[in-house]
């Protein structure tokens, strides 16, 4: 009887476990998690942010970071006198250029500094800004575009404020990553990338923590590197700098000569450990496989 | 009417150690194979999705370490349990017993191919099959170098010091190649030679239970049979 009861108990349990395990996980999923979808969803959350044209929606623009100020505090009077003192008259509306131009080429930005002194005199000294006079000089374009003004990396009407960090994060990574695509790949595939970027880490370095936020430093300089680690890791010694953050082959040409050397060796080793890992695996899996249908074999002819 | 012939006569195989130490690896192992990869995936919806599980990015890695010095402890234990067999129980680390690979292992492994293909019989085992060998070692090795690629990473400021600067990269590059490995060869090579084969599908219970019916025993391991009881066979 107790066997019997014991035999019922088990059966009941096996047939039961699988599907009460399931249900139990997805209950856990759905309830516990409520966010669990947008979790699980690969695509990262679609930025508002959009870049300035010649026309503003004013229900963006009021609900933005800069939503509070008049179109006369960046733009200037459009006609009158303007603070100079110089004569202002509206553009010809029948001209061939009107409304065509860039306007982000257009636009005198040196108007932004007279709220965001620092950030526009570091943008002054970065890479940036000497990118821009290079251009000038040139005339020549670099292969990733424009020098870019502040209007290039933040839209002056739509950017909100206040996000969080990780918020931040996220839509800076596409914002450098726009013009910088191959670093942007190989932050996210570093620790600090995926902490900060793809799971939401405050804690974590973004570009701007490492490079400058308007300084945009490529961070060649040894000393410079060591100040941007020591930031977060004050006991990093010299050699702390030479980790390669941006690990990967792309752009190689553009690091300092000793990171490509150890980035050979990096690539290479890891290469080699690749190699190691699939041919062991190649000869197991063909072995186990061989074995299991051996005995199969063996066991279907017994019964036979 | 029973009589004590009715049960199969057991063979103890594995002490309460090996069962213990076993199992503390199948829940470590598995813990840092989620947390590692959940960390390293992060870039796809389900390794979020797993992470904020298990408490967000912060809360994984502290579970990552945990479970690995956790696993870790168990070589030092093992190691003890080796001074102890060698020292006290006077039993022999390098015998035929042992898990020290050997010549016989070679020829073990060539003879099984040739089985596999129908070319004679399969080769008659001792106390460790060969691959059984090849579970330990690859236990026991890959722990030490997941365990020194998993310091670099851990400690970078430390090892940037005595080490150069990028050794930190190519330990993340080992580490997570390495992982990958464990984790396919334990989960279909280990899993399939010692679980699913049809003499003991579905599970292979003498590590948990550390005995063996006597009979699997000979059939399974007959040279350590014969070099246990000499006179019998």
């Amino acid at each position: 009887m107790q066997t019997g009861s014991f035999q019922t108990l088990r059966s009941f349990t096996l047939r039961w476990i699988t599907p009460l395990f399931t249900a139990g996980c997805l209950v856990l999923a759905c309830a516990g998690f409520p966010n669990a979808h947008a979790l699980a969803s690969t695509s990262p959350a679609p930025l508002s942010t959009r870049q300035s044209t010649w026309f503003v929606d004013m229900n963006l623009y009021s609900a933005a970071a800069h939503g509070s100020l008049k179109c006369e505090e960046c733009h200037g009077p459009m006609i009158g006198k303007d603070t100079a003192g110089k004569n202002k008259t509206h553009p010809d509306k029948q001209a061939q250029g009107f409304l065509r131009a860039e306007t982000r080429r257009e636009f005198d930005y040196a108007s932004c500094g007279k709220c965001h002194k620092t950030s526009f005199d570091r943008f002054m000294t970065g890479e940036h800004a000497k990118a821009m006079v290079t251009e000038k000089q040139t005339g020549k374009v670099s292969r990733t575009g424009h020098a870019p003004t502040c209007g290039d990396c933040h839209s002056a009407h739509f950017s909100p404020s206040h996000l969080s960090r990780a918020e931040t994060g996220k839509r800076m990574t596409e914002t450098c990553g726009s013009c910088h695509p191959s670093q942007k790949l190989s932050f996210l595939a570093n620790y600090h990338g995926k902490a900060a970027v793809n799971l939401g880490y405050d804690r974590s370095a973004l570009c701007t923590d490492c490079h400058g936020a308007h300084a945009c430093l490529s961070l060649k300089e040894p000393k410079e590197v060591l100040s941007a680690c020591r930031r977060c890791h004050p006991d990093a010694g010299p050699s702390f700098a030479d980790i390669i953050i941006h690990d990967n082959r792309m752009d190689l040409d553009k690091k300092t000569e000793t990171k490509q050397a150890a980035m050979k060796r990096v690539q290479f080793l890891g290469f080699l450990s690749f190699v190691f890992v699939t041919v062991l695996l190649v000869f197991f899996y063909g072995h186990s496989c061989l074995l299991m249908l051996r005995k199969l074999h063996e066991k279907l002819r017994k019964h036979n | 009417m029973e009589t004590t012939t009715n049960f199969p006569r057991i063979h103890r195989r594995f002490n309460v150690l090996h069962r213990l130490l076993h199992i503390i690896i199948i829940a470590n192992f598995t813990l840092l194979a989620i947390t590692g990869f959940g960390l390293h995936f992060s870039g796809y919806g389900w390794a979020r999705l797993l992470v904020s599980i298990l408490g967000g990015p912060q809360a994984a890695g502290f579970l990552h370490r945990f479970c690995a010095v956790f696993l870790y402890s168990g070589i030092g234990v093992h190691l003890c349990w080796l001074l102890y067999f060698k020292l006290v129980l006077n039993g022999s680390l390098l015998g035929p017993g042992s898990l020290v690979p050997g010549k016989k292992d070679a020829a073990d492994l060539y003879q099984n191919l040739r089985y596999v293909f129908g070319k004679g019989r399969p080769p008659l085992f001792e106390r460790f099959s060969y691959l059984q060998k090849v579970d330990y070692w690859a236990v026991m090795l890959g722990m030490q170098s997941m365990g020194i690629t998993g310091l670099f990473m851990w400690f970078p400021e430390y090892f940037s010091t005595v080490f150069p600067g990028h050794w930190v990269n190519i330990a993340s590059h080992f580490h997570f190649h390495e992982a990958v490995l464990a984790v396919m060869y334990i989960g279909v090579v280990h899993m399939s030679d010692t679980h699913l084969v049809p003499e003991v599908f579905p599970i292979e219970k003498s590590i948990f239970t550390g005995t063996m019916s006597e009979e699997r025993f000979r059939e399974e391991h007959p040279e350590e049979w014969k070099r246990m009881n000499p006179a019998k066979d």
